[in-house]
């Protein structure tokens, strides 16, 4: 149950990043998240967005080199 | 509402004081609210005349009309006012009238601090304004008050500085505020999921207040004790890094850019429906994209400074993570055309003001991508075309939301309907006269004139010179506004309650005016 919370509460962040989400799976989100889930998830979801990025560029100046 | 609410009111309302004393000592949202807008405009009419005195000078190169440093004391306290001054109290009245409307509640959460939030903003207003008859005249060094300029300056920097300090605090105290209100005093039944889409990004951006206004405290601090206290933050002859100060700052900078805009897609996002009869296409999405973006706003900082030389990653990562941001900030340009699409149509003002908000803060989203290539931002940084591009997301982005704003809820909170024609011609008048400053500044900026210089080279007159026009006429046109404010207030048809056939949400429950006090038993929403 928790496990699958963490899992939506991801997946709900990352279609936010986005700026997609459909009207069904946003009121699903709203009944099962916490606030707090979500908040966490968001920081996580911030910090991964980052990191990803830094893999990026890494490896695009590997590339590049 | 009725008279037998106001009777177990025990505070009323009838012993309030009258005459100035009432609005010193106000503590009710909507007269805090109109001492909000009334600032801004006065503060709007103060801007805006420095800009057509810059434009003035830049109608012809060489210097015709004023000193150098008066130019750039201009230009600075154009920046400084009509962003602190103009487009964030104005949303703030805009919070304080329509958020407890929207959600059912009696007034803010904190009435006293919201007095206090708004009498701060004269006194800056004071402190800024009148450092033009100091010594040295007013700030001269950019609004972005970059060191070294800011440090060796004299008293009226102090002045700014300390301005600065206490926008910041009534910013922060204004954002508490709403915060409170919105996430304790919501009518019974409203959940945050109902919420309408200006109280949801209003939220988001009274967060972004709280995370980014500490940051610019503690930046011009920096600046203060290096000026007066003999610190070296800034100073590399003493092993500090004056680089630094643009990156506090812009961590700073970025976020309030979408403080800026944030407000304006809550407002846009309440009259698209209405002017189309349909509800918000994707409101999950748009909510979804408003938190992203207020978290995504913290990671682009050092794209306003490619030019000052950084190592290639980090300008891959600030390039990348800008154009990343664009995405859901495109989505919700998406959502706004596929709400107006099929839907029954009519064109008021503010459905005018609004669509012209969607078109042209598309073109501002635009350059803003071609800012965020580093290669090209390194030819373009410091030129017209950044100052265009901010034009844009500012001038027909964050301004127009807010006449748009006031001609939707005008008639709610005077009683009476605006005149058409005269709100028509406003419309058009500005929407002409703004792409006649702006547009051409992209030409000037791709080809190389500098932004804050009073002279140029010969080559950019022509384009100047329409600039120059074009804002004369946006200027002026403003008074067109001004006129039919003045007019609403004293007169004109009486609004229904309804007021606009599509409008949906408890704001329009209430009768027209809304009454002093309204809500003050909570209305329950289903
Ligand atoms: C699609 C979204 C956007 C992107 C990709 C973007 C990108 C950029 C970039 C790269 C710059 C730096 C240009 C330079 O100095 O060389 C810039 C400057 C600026 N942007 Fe944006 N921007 C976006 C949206 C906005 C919005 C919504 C606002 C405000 C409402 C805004 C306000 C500004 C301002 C005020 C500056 C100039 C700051 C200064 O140097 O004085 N931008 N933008
Ligand atoms: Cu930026």
């Amino acid at each position: 149950m928790a496990e699958k919370g963490n899992l939506r509460a991801a997946l709900a962040v990352f279609w936010s990043f986005f700026g997609v989400r459909k009207r069904r799976d946003y009121d699903d989100d709203a009944q099962s998240l916490t606030q707090a889930q979500i908040i966490i998830a968001g920081l996580i979801g911030g910090v991964v967005f980052v990191l990803t990025l830094l893999l990026v560029v890494y490896l695009v100046l590997q590339f590049v080199k | 509402m009725s008279d037998a609410a106001h009777a177990h009111d025990d505070h009323g309302h009838h012993a309030h004081p009258t005459g100035i004393m009432r609005w010193l000592t106000t503590t009710n949202h909507k007269d805090i609210g109109s001492l909000y807008l009334w600032f801004s405009l006065i503060m709007l009419f103060t801007a805006g005349s420095m800009a057509l005195l810059i434009r003035s000078e830049l109608f012809e190169p060489g210097m015709q009309l004023m000193h150098p440093d008066f130019f750039n004391q201009l230009t600075t306290m154009h920046g400084l006012i009509m962003i602190f001054g103009v487009i964030m109290p104005a949303f703030t009245g805009f919070a304080n009238w329509q958020v407890p409307l929207m959600i059912g509640a009696p007034d803010m959460a904190f009435p006293r601090m919201n007095n206090w939030s708004f009498w701060l903003l004269p006194v800056a207003g004071i402190m800024l304004l009148g450092s033009f008859w100091l010594p040295g005249g007013a700030v001269a060094g950019g609004w972005t008050m970059y060191p070294p300029l800011f440090i060796q300056g004299g008293v009226s920097y102090d002045l700014t500085i300390l301005a600065v300090h206490i926008m910041g605090l009534s910013s922060i105290m204004g954002s508490i505020n709403i915060i409170t209100t919105i996430l304790n005093m919501r009518a019974p039944g409203l959940t945050l999921m109902k919420m309408p889409m200006f109280v949801w990004t209003w939220l988001i951006t009274a967060y972004l207040l709280i995370a980014t206004m500490p940051v610019l405290a503690g930046a011009v601090t920096m600046l203060l004790t290096d000026r007066n206290f003999g610190t070296h933050f800034f100073n590399a002859a003493g092993g500090g890094d004056p680089v630094m100060f643009q990156h506090i700052f812009w961590f700073f900078g970025h976020p309030e850019v979408y403080i800026l805009i944030l407000p304006a897609f809550g407002i846009v996002s309440q009259i698209i429906p209405t002017f189309s009869r349909k509800p918000l296409f994707g409101y999950a999405s748009m909510v979804y994209a408003t938190a992203s973006i207020a978290i995504l706003s913290f990671t682009v900082w050092a794209h306003h400074m490619f030019a000052v030389g950084m190592p290639v990653a980090a300008q891959l990562f600030f390039m990348f993570s800008t154009m990343l941001i664009a995405v859901p900030t495109g989505v919700k340009v998406f959502n706004w055309v596929a709400t107006m699409w099929k839907g029954s149509l009519t064109f008021e003002t503010p459905m005018l003001f609004a669509i012209a908000f969607v078109c042209l803060f598309t073109i501002g989203g635009f350059s803003g991508l071609v800012l965020a290539m580093a290669p090209v931002d390194i030819q373009l940084q410091d030129t017209y075309y950044v100052v265009a591009h901010f034009h844009y997301v500012l001038v027909s982005g964050a301004l127009f939301s807010i006449f748009a704003g006031i001609y939707y809820w005008l008639p709610k909170w005077t009683g009476h309907m605006y005149n058409e024609t005269l709100g028509k011609t406003h419309f058009w008048l500005s929407v002409i006269g703004m792409n006649i400053v702006f547009f051409p500044m992209h030409f000037l900026g791709l080809a190389g004139m500098p932004r804050r210089i009073p002279d140029y080279a010969l080559q950019f007159t022509e384009f100047n010179q329409i600039a120059t026009v074009g804002a004369f006429i946006f200027g002026f046109s403003q008074l067109v506004f001004l006129v039919l404010v003045l007019k609403t207030i004293k007169g004109g048809a009486k609004a229904s309650d309804q007021v606009w056939e599509g409008a949906q949400g408890l704001e329009w429950t209430v009768p027209s005016p809304a009454p002093y006090h309204t809500f003050e038993t909570a209305p329950v929403v289903k």
